[in-house]
Parts: C-alpha cells; structure tokens; sequence
C-alpha cells in the first residue's frame, strides 16, 4: 500500500483542532491562514520545511510519520540514485563511502518492500 | 475476505440523505471518516462524491453495504445508487466488497441483533478520539435519525471488513 503524501487531516481531527487555529500556531497572518492549512491537508500544496517542523512540534509525530506519502517517495528516490552512485564508485576504493551507498541502496529497497 | 492489513479501505454507506464514508488502513487505524449531506439530484451528486473520494485517497478496496441482503431494507433510490456505484467500482483499479448489517453486528456486538445505538456505541469506545464526540444522543422514538449516525454506520462497515482478532 502506497501511504497518503501526508496524514495532516487526520491529525489534526485528533488533536480537536480547527484549520484557522493550526495555521495560527504555524504563524501565518492574514485571513486566508486556515486555506494554507486546507491546501496542506488535500496535498494542493507542498509544506515548506518550516512549516513541516511546526507540525511535528503541533502534532507530536515526526515529519517522516506526517509525511508518510511524501518520505516513502523520496526515499525511494534516494535508493535509485544511490545504486547509480554505487555502480559509478565501484572502481574507487573507499571502502566507508561504498559501505554508506549500499546501506542506502539496501534500506530503500526495504522500505519499498514494506509499502 | 482479504488477510492483508497493509491495504487502504474506502467504506461508504449510501443513506437517505446523503452518504457517509470512512478510511481505514488496517484494523485499528481509522484515517477519516464524515458524512455528506446532498440535497437535489442525489444520486449523481453522491456518484461524484465517491469519484472524488476514490481519487483523493486511493483506495485498495472499497466497501459498501450489501442492500440485497435479506436483513437489509432500502428505498429503490438508495439500490439504485449502490448498483451505480459497484457498476462504476468495477472500472476502477480497486475491489468491491459487500458487508452485510448482520457482519457489522456480529464483529461490534458479537451477536445477530442489536440497535444502531449500540453499534455506534461500541465504535465511540473502539475509536474514542474520533469518535466520542460525535456520537448523537439516543434516538427516542418521536426523533428523527441524527445525521452523524451516518458516520457511524459507515465506519461500521469499514470495521467488519476486516477478520476479527486477527
């Protein structure tokens, strides 16, 4: 199963809280604070990492938990590019920086195995 | 029945006025749930309704209730919409699955008969930050039905389909 992009909403109803309250304890000004908070929810828009930090602190759940969606793609990213990385260093003999890409590489492939 | 818990279910209970819906990821892991009220031209509203919450939370599995089932009363309208809905289901990349009102009774009560109330009861313990709060008092019997029991009764559905202690 591929996890939503985030888990904002269902937090958030955790919590009792409602969308113009968590955009006043983001620290967005103006009227429209609770629509940013909206278009977080209904993945419209992309948090900023400030943004992203002040949820966690909000909701009490790491970014990687909020995010659920959005960290399994990245890392999923991260192990295609580290198994490139690994196929361009293999000449080098670096043999930390060769063990740091297949942990990479081999923790990726877990993470899209659990999905 | 699916043993697999890493799946997302969509539950949607099609009712009078309107529909309600609940997203669950595994037994114990109630994402969303809420109800939508529709007024006028019901059926192709609450249709697109669904469309649109198929597409927001991609869903593995989608759950509705089994109308024909001989413990099931429902108005032509509401029959109308199911089979509309399991008809569009079966084009999308998801499975239909049919839980019945006596499964929702027999996983939340342990027994074949008993009152919404009840049942809505036994979710509002199982799911008390969800839940509790919405839980409408007791339906006396010059009341109407409380919308929010909409909720319930989809939530419910979503509950029985997955296997019990497991």
């Amino acid at each position: 199963m591929k996890s939503l992009p985030n888990y904002l909403k269902s937090q958030r109803k955790h919590l009792s809280l409602s969308q113009e309250e968590v955009g006043f304890l983001l620290g967005m000004g103006g009227m429209g604070k609770g629509e940013k908070v909206c278009r977080d929810e209904n993945f419209l828009r992309e948090p900023t990492l400030q943004d992203a930090l002040a949820y966690e602190a909000i909701y009490g759940r790491p970014v990687r938990e909020l995010f659920a969606g959005m960290y399994q793609q990245a890392a999923q990213d991260v192990a295609a590019r580290a198994k490139i990385l690994n196929f361009r260093t293999l000449r080098k003999s670096d043999v930390r920086k060769q063990e740091t890409i297949i942990q990479l590489a081999q923790n990726a492939s877990v993470n899209s195995s659990k999905q | 029945m699916i043993q697999n818990k890493s799946i997302r279910i969509l539950a949607i209970a099609p009712l009078s006025r309107g529909l309600g819906y609940a997203v669950m990821e595994g037994p114990d892991k109630l994402v969303a749930c809420g109800n939508k009220a529709i007024l006028r031209d019901k059926n192709a509203k609450a249709l697109a309704w669904v469309n649109r919450f198929i597409q927001f939370y991609q869903p593995d599995v989608l759950v509705l209730p089994n109308v024909t089932a001989a413990d099931t009363r429902r108005a032509m309208r509401i029959k109308t919409l199911h089979r509309k809905i399991v008809a569009w289901a079966g084009k999308q990349p998801l499975n239909v699955r049919l839980v019945s009102v006596t499964q929702v009774r027999t996983q939340l009560l342990g027994a074949t008969k008993g009152t919404k109330f009840a049942v809505a009861r036994t979710l509002a313990e199982k799911f008390p930050t969800e839940l509790e709060t919405r839980l409408p008092p007791k339906r006396r019997p010059w009341m109407s039905e409380d919308p929010r029991m909409d909720i319930f009764d989809a939530v419910g559905l979503a509950v029985a389909f997955w296997p019990k202690n497991k």
